[in-house]
């Protein structure tokens, strides 16, 4: 069943939009000052998820009637936020992926990429955002065979 | 059969301020007074933010303009046409559908963490029902329209309530009591 994706940001421990990428299909226009607003709205309930729950506890997602977003945080404090339709399954685990068989591959493992993405320039990487859109036409099952993939190689 | 179900209930009024605040069961940390204030004055913040984060809202606008501007084309035509001839029938009544405005975002409705869920229930008067629960516990939806249920009778209908002000009604609190024990003592 696919799910529709809105949008998709990453954001450094610096809280520059690191590699805003949006998703051609959003009409949304305005995806800069959205990424201002996800990264305070994320920021302040990731602070509140802790305060409550504890220093081990993790922010995974929200939903309202409109949309929904996942959130993922690594150790290294890089932030990825996913907006969805509301009806949408966790997609922790396609965040976790993306960082994984994407970022880390294409981005981290990158001997020209910069160690941070300054000035909102977005992470500007072809294959980064090729993988990104194959993962976004395939659903989470091509995501999946990926993940094999690169476990086997 | 992890620890209690629903762990706290808060009530922020529509300044942000907190009005009511009671925990039921362990799960979450035990913060001082002042925190509890800065976390309901925080939510109702992100609340706001999270209401106009909307990714189809140009595309809604531009729906409802499109669906007003035929609306409006076909009542000045149909009024035209009714002028011209004695002003037969009742104009306007055969222009197209009314269009219909998009709903109104909705805000955060649900946060889900390791630990914890959230359920916010926003009234139309802009007050903010937040129930903490476990991650398993189902039906929640039931629980919080029950708890705005006793909140209309034995808040709202307390002659001595003073609106947007801290909830301090017994009646309130012994009912809330039972209701939520029933709830954790059910699993």
């Amino acid at each position: 069943m696919p799910v529709q994706v809105f949008s998709f940001y990453i954001f450094d421990r610096h809280s520059h939009g690191g590699g805003a990428y949006r998703d051609s299909r959003s009409a949304a226009t305005r995806a800069k000052d959205d990424a201002k607003l996800i990264f305070g709205t994320v920021f302040s309930l990731r602070n509140m998820v802790r305060k409550l729950g504890g220093d081990d506890d993790a922010f995974i997602s929200y939903r309202t009637a409109q949309y929904k977003l996942h959130y993922y945080e690594t150790p290294s404090s890089l932030r990825f936020a996913m907006l969805t339709e509301p009806g949408a399954l966790s997609m922790r685990n396609v965040l976790h992926q993306i960082y994984i068989n994407l970022w880390v591959e294409y981005v981290v493992k990158n001997p020209l990429s910069p160690v941070e993405h300054k000035n909102g320039d977005g992470v500007r990487n072809e294959m980064f955002e090729m993988g990104l859109d194959k993962r976004d036409e395939g659903g989470p099952a091509s995501l999946n065979r990926g993940a094999t993939d690169a476990a086997s190689v | 059969m992890g620890g209690r179900a629903v762990i706290a209930l808060l009530i922020i009024n529509k300044a942000g301020g907190l009005i009511y605040n009671r925990t039921f069961g362990e799960g979450l940390n035990q913060l001082n007074s002042n925190d509890y204030l800065v976390l309901a004055g925080t939510f109702h913040g992100v609340h706001a933010i999270t209401a106009r984060l909307n990714p189809l809202r140009e595309h809604q606008a531009a729906h409802y303009y499109a669906q007003q501007q035929q609306y409006q084309h076909s009542a000045s035509g149909s009024l035209g046409g009714a002028s011209s001839s004695g002003g037969g029938g009742g104009g306007g009544s055969q222009g197209g559908p009314l269009p219909s405005r998009p709903e109104p975002p909705s805000g955060l409705e649900v946060m889900e963490t390791e630990n914890f869920r959230l359920q916010c229930f926003n009234t139309q008067t802009g007050t903010k029902f937040l129930l903490f629960t476990d991650t398993m516990q189902a039906n929640v939806d039931v629980a919080m329209r029950k708890v705005y249920e006793l909140y209309a009778d034995y808040v709202m209908k307390n002659p001595f309530y003073q609106l947007e002000m801290p909830v301090r009604c017994d009646m309130f609190d012994r009912k809330l009591n039972s209701y939520i024990r029933e709830i954790n003592n059910s699993r």
